[in-house]
């Protein structure tokens, strides 16, 4: 192939930046745009995408139709994948990663001590990255002057071996014990450096924030993800598509249905099949039922971190009551199981008009204690002002989910990009302008009522009509694609490639990476005492981050 | 605040009955896939001698070596008012220094493993640990390679482990009953 790619099959066609620029069109799924430019020009057409106001959401490298660099942004409800040749075969070039758990390892030069660590020094020291760095792996940064691309970058120099030109020189991402607390940039008479993490106080996910304060302003925090990486995108690879589903699952445990349903997505659309419409309405629901647990725990750990116990309490029972609600609807507290690429396992366990009822129920539980809760003056009075997050910075960093829509930004994967059910019904994008704590809890708050309405929609139009709930995939499929869904903590899109049926590769770009990423920014006027709720009100899983 | 408490009071209680749960599976059952069993017998006695002096006050504490994020969630269910662990006498601390047993959740991941080990060393004896979900109890996805450990049991001695992906927490509750030398109730579930 040139490395122009496909330039017989290229369409010209006008409107997206980097075509000025001769990047050749390739065919694609609906709702997604290919685009390949030539290794040098890969830069400069990012710029153009940067220019025409375009949302950086995740870079990788992928091995269909060749070795490739791909970026991916969001824009004009399309998703746009940049792609460009790496050059070399597969077994050369960018580091490879396709075989199951044969990323293990691949840590860069840095991150090179982990692979030493398991089963007691048995295992070979890994190698630091076999592959050479040719000359043909080097990329113009992106990161450098765009701030969305710079852990998608370092991620990818470290692990995969992709060497960027012009990238700032930083603490290794990916190995993150390897350096504890040599780099302080704050100096003064009373400051001090806390490593809060990765044992925190309390049952909390491992991660490390690196605190610079002289007691109480917050001069600098440095967020330091990748304690959790189990290698998930890996153990993906060379399993049939139900089973790496299940895989898919366990990425970020709390947001299941969303990590199946795109996974699912991504498969039924590199194969070209189309779920049936019943089991798409049923992808609705259990995902739906996913986002009112998750905006409930957040607004339940509000209430705790500002003391409002009473309020804990409340909606810790509003959340209890969801997830048993979901453990009688599928046999699982968290709905596992249930999304498959093709459909969904089974209908739900619950007769549809029980199903309604329980929606009643704690719709009404819901309205009185959200008035309460946004009535007691001591948990408003923190919230209010506290965590600001400015649109502007949110759009730099490419941020997304209730954190974005916090900050005037009306972005969600269910309105810019519809897809399953939700191309059937009408939805309301919830966003507040003041960007702090307490306008993302208001956003949260607007969602579950909006959920609880497109899940009474959805029943009312499970109860009408009665259909297919699996289709069946190709044996020996191939193909490459994104799926997507507004997974609760913002737009989740994973890519997936298949080479004879089963899963070659896999790329999941997480919001919460996204997210943690603009969490040093979120303190410009906050003390350290307001850390715990403004970490909170992101509502971000770490497993989902760290892969 | 008024209305809080009133608002309490009128929907009475709620917490789930405990320790016995009647022959029909109750919504706290919901995904436990098997009843306690008489199998547990003979590791009674050496988990109660184990932690005979601790009483009934038991002082709880978590490390995430690499979850999926679920077995928080349900770990934290156990102080929800459905739940209320702390009736049962168990609190949770914020000082490994503090704590009488461990939840560990997770394979161990590489860079999860030295604060693992530093947690249990520093905190005193007697002590239990618990093995909370599959990957923690070596039977999950993510078996030993360069990333992961494979299970806690390739780290430290495992005392109970509570396989579920993620376990119920009831399930937790049993685990914590048995690392604690209390009596697990016997259930039965339709």
């Amino acid at each position: 192939v040139s490395p122009g790619g496909v330039g017989g099959q290229a369409v010209a066609t006008a409107g997206y930046p980097p075509e000025q620029l001769g990047a050749g069109r390739e065919p694609a799924p609906a709702g997604e745009v290919r685009l390949v430019v030539p290794a040098p020009a890969f830069a400069s057409a990012a710029k153009l995408m940067q220019e025409a106001n375009a949302r950086f959401v995740t870079m990788f490298v992928a091995n269909v139709p060749e070795r490739s660099l791909v970026a991916a942004f969001a824009l004009r409800g399309e998703l746009v994948l940049l792609r460009a040749p790496a050059g070399g075969d597969r077994g050369g070039g960018v580091g490879e990663v396709g075989g199951r758990g044969s990323d293990v390892g691949e840590v860069g030069d840095r991150g090179a001590a982990v692979g030493e660590l398991a089963d007691g020094g048995a295992r070979t020291r890994t190698r630091a990255c076999a592959c050479v760095h040719g000359e043909e792996n080097l990329f113009a940064s992106i990161g450098a002057w765009w701030p969305a691309a710079r852990w998608a970058e370092r991620e990818l120099a470290e692990l995969h071996g992709v060497r960027f030109d012009g990238a700032e020189q930083a603490m290794c991402l990916t190995a993150p014990e390897a350096d504890a607390l040599n780099d302080r940039q704050v100096h003064g008479l009373d400051a001090f450096s806390i490593p809060f993490g990765p044992v925190r106080s309390g049952i909390f996910e491992a991660i490390q924030f690196h605190i610079e304060t002289g007691g109480e302003d917050l001069p600098r925090i440095h967020t330091r993800p990748f304690f959790k990486r189990r290698g998930m995108e890996a153990r993906c690879a060379g399993l049939a598509p139900d089973a790496a589903t299940q895989v898919a699952e366990r990425v970020a445990g709390i947001a299941s249905c969303a990590y199946a349903a795109a996974f699912s997505q991504a498969v039924e659309r590199a194969l070209e099949v189309r779920a049936p419409a019943r089991a798409e309405r049923w992808r609705a629901v259990y995902c739906e039922l996913e986002r009112m647990a998750c905006h409930l725990d957040v607004i339940a750990k509000e209430a705790e971190t500002t003391a409002l116990y009473v309020g804990q309490a409340r909606f810790q029972i509003l959340k209890e009551q969801v997830m048993r609600l979901r453990a009688r609807l599928t046999g699982n507290r968290f709905g596992r199981g249930m999304i498959l690429p093709g459909g969904v396992r089974g209908e739900g366990a619950m007769s549809l008009d029980e199903l309604m009822g329980a929606f009643d129920r704690i719709e009404r539980d819901l309205r009185r204690d959200r008035r309460m809760f946004l009535g007691t003056a001591s948990m408003t009075d923190r919230l209010i002002g506290s965590g600001r997050v400015p649109r502007a910075l949110v759009e730099e960093y490419g941020g997304v989910g209730p954190l974005a829509r916090g900050s005037g930004l009306s972005i969600d994967a269910r309105h810019e990009r519809p897809y399953g059910n939700y191309q059937r019904l009408g939805l309301q994008v919830i966003s507040e302008r003041d960007a702090d704590a307490m306008a993302r809890v208001e956003v949260r708050f607007g969602e579950l009522s909006e959920s609880l309405r497109i899940l009474r929609q959805t029943v009312d139009h499970l109860r009408r009509r009665d259909g297919e709930l699996k289709a069946e995939l190709p044996g020996g499929g191939q193909g490459a694609a994104c799926g997507w869904v507004e997974a609760p903590q913002g737009e989740l899109v994973i890519w997936v490639e298949l080479e004879q049926g089963t899963i070659a590769r896999v790329h999941i770009a997480s919001p919460s990476l996204r997210n943690w990423a603009l969490f040093d920014r979120a303190f410009p006027k906050d003390v350290l005492t307001d850390f715990a709720f403004i970490e909170h009100s992101f509502g971000l899983t770490v497993a989902g981050a760290d892969r | 605040m008024l209305e809080w408490i009133q608002r309490g009071l009128s929907q009475g209680r709620i917490t789930t009955r405990y320790p016995r749960v009647g022959a029909d599976a109750s919504d706290a059952l919901a995904g436990v896939s098997a009843p306690a069993q008489p199998y547990l017998a003979p590791a009674r006695p050496p988990l109660a001698a184990q932690a005979g002096r601790l009483r009934r006050s038991i002082h709880v504490r978590h490390i995430d070596c690499g979850s999926d994020g679920s077995e928080e969630w349900e770990i934290q269910s156990l102080w929800n008012p459905y739940y209320d662990i702390q009736r049962l006498g168990f609190f949770l601390t914020s000082s490994p220094r503090h704590a009488d047993v461990l939840l560990v959740t997770g394979p161990v991941t590489a860079p999860m493993r030295a604060p693992l080990e530093r947690t249990w060393e520093v905190m005193p004896a007697p002590k239990a640990l618990v093995a909370v979900g599959d990957e923690a109890c070596a039977r999950g996805l993510c078996q030993a390679d360069g990333l992961t450990a494979g299970g806690v049991d390739a780290v430290l001695d495992v005392d109970v482990y509570v396989p579920g992906a993620p376990p119920p927490p009831v399930a937790i509750l049993d685990g914590l009953l048995l690392a604690a030398g209390l009596p697990v109730p016997e259930r039965r579930v339709a």
